[in-house]
């Protein structure tokens, strides 16, 4: 479990996190999500105590990270997969950080063979492709076996089939009981790793919600219908129930009826049809509504997202 | 289904414990590094090369053996005075700007957040390793020195008065300097920075004062480490420096105060 509570961070005159407060509960892959810029990776560092908060707090397992001994057994992170010392090899890099919580070698053997390092675990670090280095950052993320697990973009720069395989660890590792915490600024990603998101933009929450909710009401249906006699065919589906919006090219957005209804109605009233598209927009375009600069930024303005902690 | 429970997590580890892990966690950093005991090789047997070369000019230079400030006992450490003291306080540099510039200090305060604990075990590694170096070349700089001498003037023996202790304190300073490139290199941050302070901190202070007006030159002198080294490890101290009691706490204090004011940055900083 982590609990932040009314965060903030002030870098200078920059406001990196805004009166941040969500709940991060075991058992689920909850997605970390906004732009570039949005104050993720900062929330993940006064998360791990690494930076300070100007107000607020940030809680794991109801306790301040600073005051954890060992936390290798209680969080295990990943914040910057490259960040290695490039002469040392791959075990005596987890090696140490094995022995700075008190976890044996066996353990160390035991997480290579997991992310498939094991036969590689004798090179520099500095040889590895990014690919080797995110699997080896997960490996010291494991180290501890931990009850609560925080990844910041483990999958940027990876090829399919290390995504794929990213992607079912964590579905495992929260299968298991575990509280799994993954930023990513992309949501295509997200929809098919996470089960609950936290959406945020400029430091602020947008969003806190499970994946399901968040799909099912941003993904809105409309049928695209251009007809040389617009104004009469708009009166007529209007007058059938439907709701209808003149694009400024002068195509009509139609909702609430679907594509066979128009054509049938357009042609028992002999209204010529030139294009009729049912659309759907892409999960990636209600996100980037969502945090695209045009919108005040409020939770409260997606009320039919749910409430955080549904 | 339950959260997984960790017994290792529940148990609270004890101090020595705690500090065993910290200890061997920078530790195996420090020797996992192929350079630096690469580089720790050079560096011995430079010194061991240049303290031979200064050793037989010495012998060969008639009269030198009593005027000037040189002594047979000083004479011994000039190579390791130069070719051991800088290269290995600035591998101690390396130790906290490395894992700056390449992020690993996140990882490294994130699984020991308890940021002195980690200052004070980089510190005792490094500065164990330090002092073993030193006192081994320093005693093997002066064994060198007074074999080449002892055919030529006559070189001192170590059952001489004063001079294990001096011996010792040369080897010593090696661990000194080292504590001083290590808490440049935590206060500072970036490697190039955090050298170039050091190289000023060790040598250069002591530089500028010798070209001061006298009486500044050793009033301020005094205060800096070479000074201060000279004083604790020569048999005959100049009367107008520290005695080598007071020259010994000077040279204490550079450390110290590098370490504690790393520490309280260290503190105070995000990552």
């Amino acid at each position: 479990m982590i609990e932040v509570d009314r965060l903030s961070k002030r870098f200078g005159a920059v406001t990196a996190v805004d009166g941040l407060s969500f709940t991060v509960r075991p058992g689920h892959v909850t997605g970390f999500l906004g732009p570039n810029g949005a104050g993720k990776t900062t929330t993940m560092r006064v998360i791990l105590g690494l930076d300070a908060p100007t107000a607020g707090t940030a809680l794991v397992g109801g306790r301040r990270y600073q005051g954890i001994v060992r936390p290798l057994h209680e969080v295990g992170s990943l914040l910057d997969a490259s960040a290695l010392h490039g002469s040392r090899t791959a075990w005596h890099h987890l090696l140490s950080i094995a022995q700075s919580n008190g976890i044996g070698r066996r353990r160390v053997t035991q997480v290579l063979q997991l992310t498939g390092l094991d036969a590689v675990a004798g090179r520099r670090a500095g040889t590895f492709s990014l690919g080797m280095k995110q699997r080896l950052g997960i490996a010291t993320a494991l180290l501890g076996d931990p009850p609560v697990l925080i990844f910041d973009e483990p999958v940027n720069g990876l090829d399919p089939e290390a995504v794929h395989w990213i992607r079912e660890l964590f579905k495992s590792l929260a299968a298991q009981g575990r509280t799994v915490f993954v930023s990513s600024h992309l949501m295509s990603e997200m929809a098919l790793t996470a089960d609950h998101l936290i959406i945020i933009g400029r430091g602020r929450l947008l969003a806190d919600t499970p994946t399901a909710a968040f799909i099912a009401s941003s993904v809105r249906i409309d049928v695209l219908v251009r007809s040389p006699q617009s104004g009469a065919l708009s009166d007529l589906l209007t007058g059938h129930g439907a709701t209808v919006t003149t694009q400024d090219d002068g195509g009509l957005a139609v909702t609430g009826m679907d594509a066979p209804t128009i054509a049938d109605l357009a042609a028992k009233h002999s209204i010529a049809v030139h294009e009729l598209t049912p659309r759907r927009p892409s999960l990636e375009q209600a996100y980037l509504d969502l945090t695209g600069d045009s919108t005040d930024y409020h939770a409260g303005v997606l009320p039919e997202i749910g409430k955080p902690g549904q | 289904m339950t959260t997984p429970q960790n017994p290792a997590a529940t148990a609270r580890p004890s101090l020595a414990a705690r500090a065993r892990d910290v200890l061997t966690f920078e530790w195996t950093k420090l020797r996992s590094v192929r350079s630096n005991s690469l580089t720790l090789l050079i560096v011995a047997v430079v010194t061991i090369g240049v303290t031979a070369v200064v050793a037989h000019t010495f012998a060969v230079t008639p009269g030198q053996a009593h005027g000037g400030p040189m002594s047979p006992l000083t004479e011994s450490f000039l190579g390791y005075a130069e070719y051991t003291v800088l290269p290995v306080s600035i591998l101690s540099v390396l130790v906290f700007t490395s894992e700056y510039s390449s992020g690993l200090i996140r990882t490294t305060f994130t699984v020991v957040p308890q940021r002195w604990t980690v200052l004070g075990a980089k510190a005792v590694t490094t500065g164990t390793a330090a002092l073993v170096a030193g006192e081994v070349l320093a005693f093997a700089s002066f064994f060198l020195t007074q074999a080449i001498l002892s055919g030529r003037h006559g070189g001192l023996s170590m059952s001489h008065p004063g001079v294990p202790a001096a011996v010792l304190a040369a080897g010593f300073l090696l661990c000194v300097c080292a504590l001083v490139g290590l808490g440049l290199g935590a206060i500072i941050r970036h490697t190039a920075g955090s050298i170039a302070a050091t190289i000023v901190v060790i040598y250069l202070v002591a530089v500028l004062c010798l070209v001061l007006p006298s009486p500044w030159n050793t009033r301020l002198g005094r205060f800096t480490l070479p000074f201060a080294a000279y004083q604790v490890v020569t048999l005959h101290p100049q009367a107008h420096l520290f005695s080598p009691g007071v020259s010994l706490l000077v040279i204490l204090a550079w450390p110290a105060a590098a370490l504690v004011t790393a520490g309280i940055l260290l503190a105070r900083r995000d990552l």
